[in-house]
């Protein structure tokens, strides 16, 4: 009777592993999808501020400041990353203009404004991902059984607050 | 990356053939997905299938359940279960979108159940709440599996941050903002002030805006008061002055276009809830309609009209505070009207097109990465070992 019940338990317990393992999983591929997504996101809209910064929206200031932006931003390192999108925020924040546009132009900054709602949801999600695998994964039975693995721990960028 | 056409399930928890604001919200945002080309399929629990749409599945009949100070109709239990997780299969959906997953209900289940791409949207905001989002703990691995989340409000969203500890993207109801564009009827414009609900209702706040109609009527000596929407006008009247009586009108339940003139002809639209209110899709009909709002300072009223910057709030309860809202407000022709003006022009905010495209743009966020949406059960390690037996 007694031993039914003691594997009864280690069965549940086991599930409970089981169950466990499974929604961390869940959660680190959602921190590699949600990641992957925004650093697409972050690369076109770079290019797309390239493509205006050869266009003849722009003056030529302006145009080399965007250049130089969109540059850092593609080619910066993992840890410079934070600073060279805050800084291609910045540039692009140039072109907000109350003059109208029209032509290829106009297509371009429509596609930028598309493109900047967009990476507002992204990093919304991204950061929600991140968040919650630290936060299971500081819970005890995560700890204690290794449930995450082999698994870095993931981090937050400072830049993912304020991208915008 | 993402082909044109998508293939959305969307879960409602509330019955289908009950009117709420839920309900109509899944409505018109199905609708809209199916005239921008994508593939929708709502389930819902439904009492009377005769007058269903088209793309409605029944999962049953619901079961109607005290919840949150009101009867709530809902559905779960292991036959619904097995419904949520057929019509799952069936439909190889490449996004679910959950409609208040965190109560008891069918959309519970279908977050419990299935593997994918998944938004849900909190549409509540009630501290009664509390006795629900005390099983948090069992809860969370279940909410954490929505890849978005949408709150309908401010206050929807804070719910959510301080029960569930996780965020979400604020994007508001929608409404049609061009269909509440209505014509002047005489016969309600004026010194009127206008009210719609179910008025016998106390947290719609009435006795409240009673209590200030003989002040008003001090200063207006023309006052009216008309109330539109369903209950039975002599449990009002009779608790009443005659004095105050004879200048209410009951008009009844209203028709949509009425209700677009009603918001359009009145002096004044007030809306005195005292709570219980996550959003107040009736402010914004009324914005769009170009009515002067007044409304209670409650947290989702203050936040539709922007503390105050699209219409007038006084404070809650306080019928002193409201009548002075309105004397002011119609014996002043030129503030009303840079009100209603603003104010329609703000309404557009929640218009439909603008909401539904937010929504989308949260669905595109959430498919990345995602295959089509499958059950659980198939990725669970000892299931995986039993296809692969199965297999050799």
């Amino acid at each position: 009777m007694k031993i039914g019940a003691n594997i009864a338990l280690l069965i549940l317990f086991l599930w409970y592993l089981s169950f466990s393992a499974t929604r961390l999983d869940r959660l680190h591929h959602r921190v590699e999808t949600s990641w992957a997504n925004l650093d697409g996101l972050l690369q076109r809209r770079a290019a797309i501020a390239l493509e205006i910064a050869h266009s003849e929206l722009v003056d030529p200031a302006t145009s080399l400041i965007l250049t130089s932006a969109s540059h850092q931003a593609r080619e910066a390192t993992i840890e410079s990353r934070s600073e060279a999108e805050s800084g291609l925020s910045g540039a692009l924040g140039l072109l907000l203009t109350d003059e109208p546009v029209t032509g290829v132009e106009k297509d371009l900054l429509r596609e930028l404004g598309e493109l900047t709602d967009k990476i507002r949801v992204a990093i919304a999600l991204h950061v929600d991902a991140v968040t919650r695998t630290q936060m299971v994964r500081k819970k005890l039975v995560f700890r204690l059984f290794r449930l995450a693995g082999s698994a870095p721990l993931p981090v937050k960028y400072e830049f993912e607050e304020d991208v915008i | 990356m993402i082909s044109n056409s998508l293939k959305i399930g969307i879960v409602c928890p509330y019955g289908w053939d009950t009117p709420g604001g839920v309900q109509s919200h899944i409505n018109d945002l199905a609708g809209y997905l199916i005239s921008r080309g994508h593939h929708v399929s709502v389930l819902a629990p439904v009492v009377n299938e005769t007058s269903l749409p088209d793309f409605v599945v029944n999962a049953g009949k619901p079961l109607a359940i005290p919840y949150n100070g009101a009867v709530a109709r809902i559905l779960f239990g292991p036959i619904a279960f097995a419904r949520v997780k057929q019509w799952i299969e069936d439909n190889q959906f490449d996004l679910l979108h959950l409609h208040e997953p965190a109560i008891p209900s069918i959309s519970l289940l279908a977050c419990w159940a299935s593997e994918g791409a998944m938004v849900g949207t909190f549409h509540a905001s009630a501290k009664r709440q509390k006795a629900i989002f005390a099983i948090g703990p069992i809860l969370e691995p279940v909410i954490e599996k929505l890849s978005a989340r949408i709150a309908v409000s401010e206050a929807a969203r804070e719910t959510l941050t301080t029960h569930l500890e996780t965020d979400a993207v604020v994007i508001p109801n929608g409404i049609y903002a061009n269909r509440m564009h209505g014509k002047v009827n005489p016969e309600w414009a004026g010194e009127t002030i206008g009210f719609m609900g179910r008025f016998e209702e106390p947290r719609k706040g009435l006795d409240v805006l009673l209590k200030s109609l003989p002040i008003i009527a001090k200063s207006l000596p023309d006052a009216k008061l008309l109330i539109a929407g369903p209950g039975d006008p002599e449990n009002i009247l009779k608790k009443l002055n005659p004095e105050i009586a004879k200048r209410i009108k009951f008009l009844g339940r209203l028709s949509d276009s009425e209700k677009a003139d009603f918001m359009t002809s009145v002096g004044a639209y007030v809306a005195p809830n005292t709570g219980g209110e996550s959003f107040g899709i009736i402010l914004a009909e009324a914005l769009a309609g170009g009515a002067a709002v007044i409304a209670s300072d409650i947290p989702a009223f203050s936040a539709v009209l922007q503390n105050g910057k699209y219409g007038k709030l006084f404070k809650s309860e306080d019928s002193v505070s409201l009548a002075k809202c309105a004397i002011e407000l119609i014996k002043n022709p030129e503030e009303r009207n840079h009100l209603s003006k603003s104010g329609q022009d703000y309404a557009q905010r929640f218009d439909w097109d603008t909401v539904a495209e937010e929504i989308f743009e949260v669905y595109e966020m959430a498919i990345v990465g995602q295959g089509k949406v499958r059950l659980t059960s198939d990725s669970r390690p000892w299931n995986r070992i039993w296809n692969w037996s199965q297999d050799r």
